[in-house]
């Protein structure tokens, strides 16, 4: 048996813990045991200098482990495994214990209670390193390449930046026209480029680089492996429409057909054909058939030899190092009847207006009415005081105000009405509400709880408000239009959520490791996100974070080799009779059978066990274990806290 | 002088070892260029290593803080230059750049340097703080602040009287009065500018008494009061060290405010106002918080929960424009503002006043560019020249920009565009080779 | 310790997991939702990978009671992770009762990556079922 000198520090952290424990109790309770070779208390066991100071006990002491009781592991696990490492200890001989989220925090209302849970919390720590093995990681051979889920600009822009530092990328668009929300939102604030024209300069930019593979009509349908490789099943739906074609055989084939469906791309307020495009030069610029709603007459094909109803859906395997999502945002769809959606006939998504204003000429009108006053209602799906959105959406109030002055400018004699919950053009965006309010902007705010009403009233549209800034007086205003200003809602379509395993979090969008540490990356390693999917952005936010994306996927993929961590499951070949029943719960064909010293006996493949250990507690002969967490580790760590001194 | 220069080498320059410069560096580092982190103060770790807790988790600034510096100070692929500034940067062709860094004397050896603080204790000078906003003094021989990094001593020497006291009292015999100022002629093949923000001085607005009322104090010297490594332990107003009970919030000093020529809005203040509030709230709880506002933009990832939640603990946000601030004998404060809830000027007393200072840009960094220009937008920040397609790209190809340096912004905003700014610089890179 | 210890409740041992229910029960501090300090985590991989010898461990050394806060459909490895958790706790439960021990000393539920609330409410719960059926 190897002498046991454990190292032991406890942390202040500033406060936070020992605001709330007795951090030098912890330390007496602790410091004569057996095996204990120093223990102390740090102001913060994170900084620098404590990390210095560690790096030298264990040397010069020559310490076979190390207990830092602080924060969560998720914050400092890594930090203190590598301080391990540094000072030429193995980093498995590290145990972290967690006082602080699990004890001074959660605890703080109870003293006393919370330096006993430190204690016992700490033993079990001892316990456990007192019985930790070295390790050594197993690496594993990445793929220098990243799926791209996605191929808005935050998408887009991630593969330029992929391929640019020299990964191969395979960019997956659902739809089949790149360029998702922006190329529906088109005139852009902060700049006088449209939103088609940046879709137009990033795509061009993507089909330059030789190691980007775009696939529209494409869905992720199956992934297994792990991060550094993972096997990728696409399905690829076909347009029908060969790609060689004459342009204005097209158009003929788009005319003719008989079908009209409500035009998605323009929120629901005009039709299209079931052959169609977008808009006019969007990309890939060659229409699609949409067999969803094709009713197969014949008619296209008697006037364009291009439409091929031969074609087949595809699957495309392949496989790739890390997977970057970058799937959007819905915007709100209001509940009929809220604030007179779909009850009253004027009332609009701010979507829906955007591509109004869009295909008005000199005139703004609405359903073949001169529209003069439009109302404005802000926060609609967002902040929600009885729905489940209770976050701010960050980019409509920028947004609409633009929109809103877009329209002044462009038609003239418009009076904008802004029922508001307060302004948050946060930034430079504050430029913009100044010049709406010298534009002659009427900007309204409504009581936390007592939201605007839209009424019908003898065929005219009214919208009331007690306004907070005159003290709640009731205003009122007779609009022809109003504008529902709705927020973002994460993608109501979940398959990749489900796919890929991807948490969300209290607001619903995908959830990053730590906002400020790991804002990226999500616990599923090699799995990044970016854009909208992960809460509210404008787009020069989500240009920042999909290039921040891009860039932690391609560290990952771009080493050539990832270490993972050595949990995996071991095999007790004497206890081991092969049932069978093991590599049946194994969700990743990780065991195997071999022949061992004349007796079939179950083996890991190190490589591919991810050490979930679903495999071990199903064994009838408890011939397995997962390092890190044997039996004689977990039994060491329940005695401990048990307490039976 | 051409001579004395001493020469380096590198691919990447980042000029400013806050949050912002030290996560683009760690970036490049971790895909194997080397980079140099020029840094003007005596630590790197920027504004935020100053902070108590960051919103919307509350977790403790060190605590996020620290490792990252720590990361950076000891990765083989950085170098980090403190008491360092740029005087030049010439462009010479694609890919390659030349600087010349002035470094400052220390007049102490890092390497010796053991930060055992004796050096404070034998030293008689007593100067006002600037790590702590002048809350507190501190000695000419000094450790910056306590979780500082590099965490040795620096001579001050402006106010040193060279009595020697230290250096008798320094085990190591690390102090060292022969130093002189150094310079270094840096080649790079790009440089990212991450030098962050300065606060607006309240001085400007003198009719909210600040400097003149000891109990009216900036956000930031609140947020030293409330970091672990804050100067009094607990909250007092300076004025008389009394424990505040009724404190009040001035949102948007300093931004949204033509008359002191800063119209745009800090993007930040709300939101570390919210947190001081109910960081306050937990730490004096008997007192009364009110946030005086135009508009509360809490509008990041949690936020809006956030700022539910300070309203959920009995915050107080008033809607209204605070004109004036007039002091009473006892230290106390009356406020004049103009409620916009019912358009009337009124009065309230509260014993300490938070002026939530804005965010301006660091200015001087243009200067240093020669040959081409580094392009300014109209609030003197950094030109993003391609914003929505390439955040981090400035008027200079090769010159990226990170962080607060181009535009007021959140930490996680932050650390988002330093992302983009690496990501830049690589792609950049990487050109070079085809 | 002289005088016995001061937390006298209930003492119940949650197996967690590390990246589902535990960033729960962070959370759950970090937002300060209290709960007795008598309830003891550790953190394992996946709630399919704890061993009824494991649970049963934890009664015999004087646990009152073994909480696992399951992955649920969350767990990044299966889907048939709920399946297997609860197989394990049904086939600990009969273990339990052979021996004649209450099977409700053991109590399992889905703690999502954000279900602080939901972990705080189970444990206090927990803790007052414990309290009225102790062992004597």
């Amino acid at each position: 048996m190897k002498e046991n000198r454990i190292g032991v520090y406890i942390c202040h952290c500033g406060g936070n813990i020992s605001d709330y424990v007795d951090v030098n109790k912890v330390k007496e309770a602790v410091e004569n045991d057996e095996g204990i070779a120093l223990s102390k208390t740090t102001i913060f066991a994170c900084a620098d200098s404590n990390q210095k100071e560690m790096v030298e006990d264990i040397k010069e002491q020559n310490l076979s482990g190390v207990v830092v009781a602080s924060c969560s592991p998720k914050l400092h696990l890594l930090t203190f495994r590598s301080v391990s490492e540094r000072a030429g200890l193995n980093k498995y001989n590290y145990v972290h214990a967690n006082i602080r989220e699990q004890v001074s925090w959660a605890h703080s209302d109870d003293k006393i209670g919370a330096t006993e849970k430190a204690i016992q919390i700490v033993k079990a720590a001892i316990a456990k390193v007192k019985l930790a093995e070295p390790l050594e990681p197993i690496t594993v051979p990445t793929v220098n390449a990243v799926a791209v889920i996605g191929a808005g600009i935050a998408g887009m822009r991630a593969a330029i930046e992929l391929a640019d530092a020299g990964s191969n990328v395979i960019l997956l668009e659902r739809e089949f026209f790149i360029g998702g929300r922006i190329a529906q939102f088109d005139n852009l604030c902060v700049s006088n480029e449209t939103g088609k024209e940046l879709i137009t300069r990033l795509y061009n930019e993507v089909m330059s680089h030789e190691n980007v593979t775009l696939y529209t009509g494409a869905e992720l349908v199956e992934t297994s492996g792990s991060v550094g490789d993972f096997k990728i099943k696409i399905k690829v739906t076909p347009r029908y429409i060969n790609s060689h074609c004459a342009k204005g055989e097209l158009q003929k084939a788009i005319d003719v057909c008989p079908v009209k469906v409500p035009d998605e791309f323009n929120f629901n307020i005009t039709d299209r054909k079931a052959i169609y495009h977008n808009y006019p030069s969007e990309y890939p610029q060659l229409p699609v058939i949409d067999m969803k709603n094709c009713t197969r007459c014949g008619e296209c094909e008697k006037v364009c030899s291009s439409i091929d109803f031969s074609q087949k859906e595809k699957i495309i395997e392949s496989n790739v190092g890390s997977i970057l999502v970058a799937t959007g945002f819905d915007p709100y769809e209001p509940e009929v009847g809220e604030f007179g959606y779909k009850t009253i006939e004027n009332v609009v998504t701010l979507p829906q207006f955007k591509r109004i204003v869009h295909y008005a000429k000199d005139k703004l009108l609405y359903k073949g009415k001169l529209v003069r006053n439009i109302a404005y209602i802000y926060c609609v799906g967002s902040r929600q005081l009885d729905g489940e959105n209770k976050y701010c959406s960050r980019y409509c109030c920028t947004s609409n105000i633009y929109a809103a002055i877009t329209a002044k400018k462009q038609f003239g004699n418009i009076n904008n009405f802004h029922f508001n919950r307060g302004i948050r053009t946060y930034g430079k965006q504050e430029l913009l509400y100044d010049e709406s309010s010298r534009m002659g902007d009427i900007y309204l705010q409504s009581f936390e709880d007592l939201p605007p009403t839209v009424e019908s009233v003898n065929g005219k549209t009214v919208v009331k408000i007690n306004d907070y800034l005159t003290g709640g007086k009731e205003l009122e205003v007779e609009a022809d239009l109003v504008v529902l200003v709705t927020g973002m809602v994460p993608r109501k379509d979940n398959s990749i959520e489900k796919l890929l395993k991807i948490p969300k979090g209290r607001d619903k969008f995908f959830n990053e490791i730590h906002m400020k540490l790991r804002p990226v990356e999500t616990v599923i390693d090699g799995v990044t996100i970016a854009g909208a999917c992960q809460g509210p952005k404008n787009i020069m936010e989500s240009m920042n974070s999909a290039l921040a994306a891009a860039t932690k996927s391609f560290s990952l993929v771009d080493s050539g080799e990832l270490a993972h961590e050595p949990i995996v499951a071991i095999v007790n070949a004497d206890n081991c009779t092969y049932c069978d029943l093991c590599s049946q719960a194994c969700p990743f064909d990780a065991i195997q059978m071999i022949e061992y010293n004349g007796k079939s006996i179950a083996e890991i493949n190190n490589s591919t066990c991810k050490g979930c250990g679903m495999c071990i507690p199903v064994c009838p002969t408890n011939a397995l274990d997962l390092t890190s967490f044997t039996d004689k580790e977990i039994f060491s760590m329940i005695d401990a806290i048990a307490n039976h001194s | 002088m051409e001579n004395h220069y001493k020469e380096l080498s590198y691919d990447v320059l980042v000029v400013g070892g806050g949050i912002a410069g030290g996560e683009a560096a760690l970036n490049l580092a971790n895909i194997g260029y080397k980079v140099i982190i020029v840094e003007k103060e005596l630590s790197i770790g920027g504004k935020m290593i100053l902070l108590s807790k960051v919103f919307p988790t509350l977790d403790c600034a060190a605590c996020i803080t620290t490792p990252k510096i720590s990361e950076i100070d000891r990765h083989s692929n950085i170098s980090i230059f403190t008491s360092s500034e740029i005087t030049k940067i010439e462009k010479k062709a694609e890919y390659e750049f030349v600087a010349i860094i002035h470094q400052k004397p220390r007049y102490v050896h890092i390497e010796d340097c053991t930060g055992c603080q004796l050096c404070e204790e034998a030293c008689p000078v007593n100067v006002e703080d600037q790590y702590q906003y002048g809350l507190v003094g501190r000695k000419a021989a000094y450790i910056p602040f306590s979780i500082a990094s590099p965490r040795v001593a620096a001579i001050d020497i402006e106010n040193c009287t060279l009595c020697g006291a230290c250096e008798r009292a320094c085990p190591t015999s690390c102090i060292d009065f022969t130093q002189t100022d150094e310079y270094f002629r840096l080649k790079v093949n790009s440089v990212i500018v991450a030098t962050g923000f300065k606060l607006f001085d309240p001085l400007k607005i003198p009719r909210y008494g600040f400097d003149r009322f000891k109990n009216v104090i900036t956000s930031m010297q609140m947020e030293r009061q409330l970091a672990p490594t804050r100067p009094y332990n607990t909250i007092l107003r300076p004025g008389d060290g009394k424990m505040p009970d009724n404190i009040a919030y001035v949102l948007c000093t300093g931004s949204r405010d033509k008359s002191v020529g800063n119209p745009i809005c800090s993007q930040v203040c709300c939101m570390y106002s919210i947190k001081q509030a109910q960081l306050l709230m937990g730490a004096l709880p008997m007192a009364d918080i009110t946030i005086y506002y135009l508009h509360i933009r809490a509008f990041g990832k949690g936020f809006n929960e956030f700022y539910g939640q300070a309203q959920e603990m009995g915050v107080e946000f008033v809607k209204g424009k605070v004109a004036k601030i007039k002091s009473a004998d006892n230290g106390n404060l009356f406020l004049r503002y103009e409620d916009f809830e019912d358009g009337i000027v009124k009065e309230a007393e509260h014993d300490m006043v938070v002026l939530s200072v804005g965010i301006l840009p660091n200015m001087g960094i243009d200067d240093v560019f020669d040959g081409e220009d580094l392009n300014l937008d109209e609030f003197n920040f950094i030109q993003q020249s391609d914003p929505l397609a390439s955040p981090a790209k400035t008027s200079i190809e090769g010159v990226f920009v990170a962080g607060t340096a181009s535009g007021p912004m959140d930490i996680p905003d932050s650390i988002l565009s330093s992302g983009a700014a690496s990501a830049e610089a690589t792609s950049y890179l990487r050109r070079i080779k085809s | 310790m002289e005088g016995g210890k001061v937390n006298n409740g209930p003492k119940i041992l949650v197996f967690s997991t590390e990246k589902i229910s535990d960033p729960a029960i962070d959370m759950a501090g970090l937002l300060k939702l209290h709960y007795p300090p008598t309830v003891y985590t550790i953190s394992v991989p996946c709630s399919s990978a704890i061993k009824p010898i494991w649970i049963l461990r934890a009664l015999d050394q004087g646990f009152d009671g073994v909480f696992i806060a399951a992955d649920g459909t969350d767990c990044p490895y299966s889907e048939s992770c709920t399946d297997n958790t609860g197989k394990i706790v049904s086939n600990t439960m009969e273990i339990m009762k052979s021996r004649g021990m209450d099977p409700a000393r053991l109590k399992m539920a889905a703690i999502c990556s954000v279900c602080s609330e939901p972990f705080v409410k189970h444990v206090k719960s927990f803790t007052e079922y414990l309290k009225n059926h102790s062992k004597n």
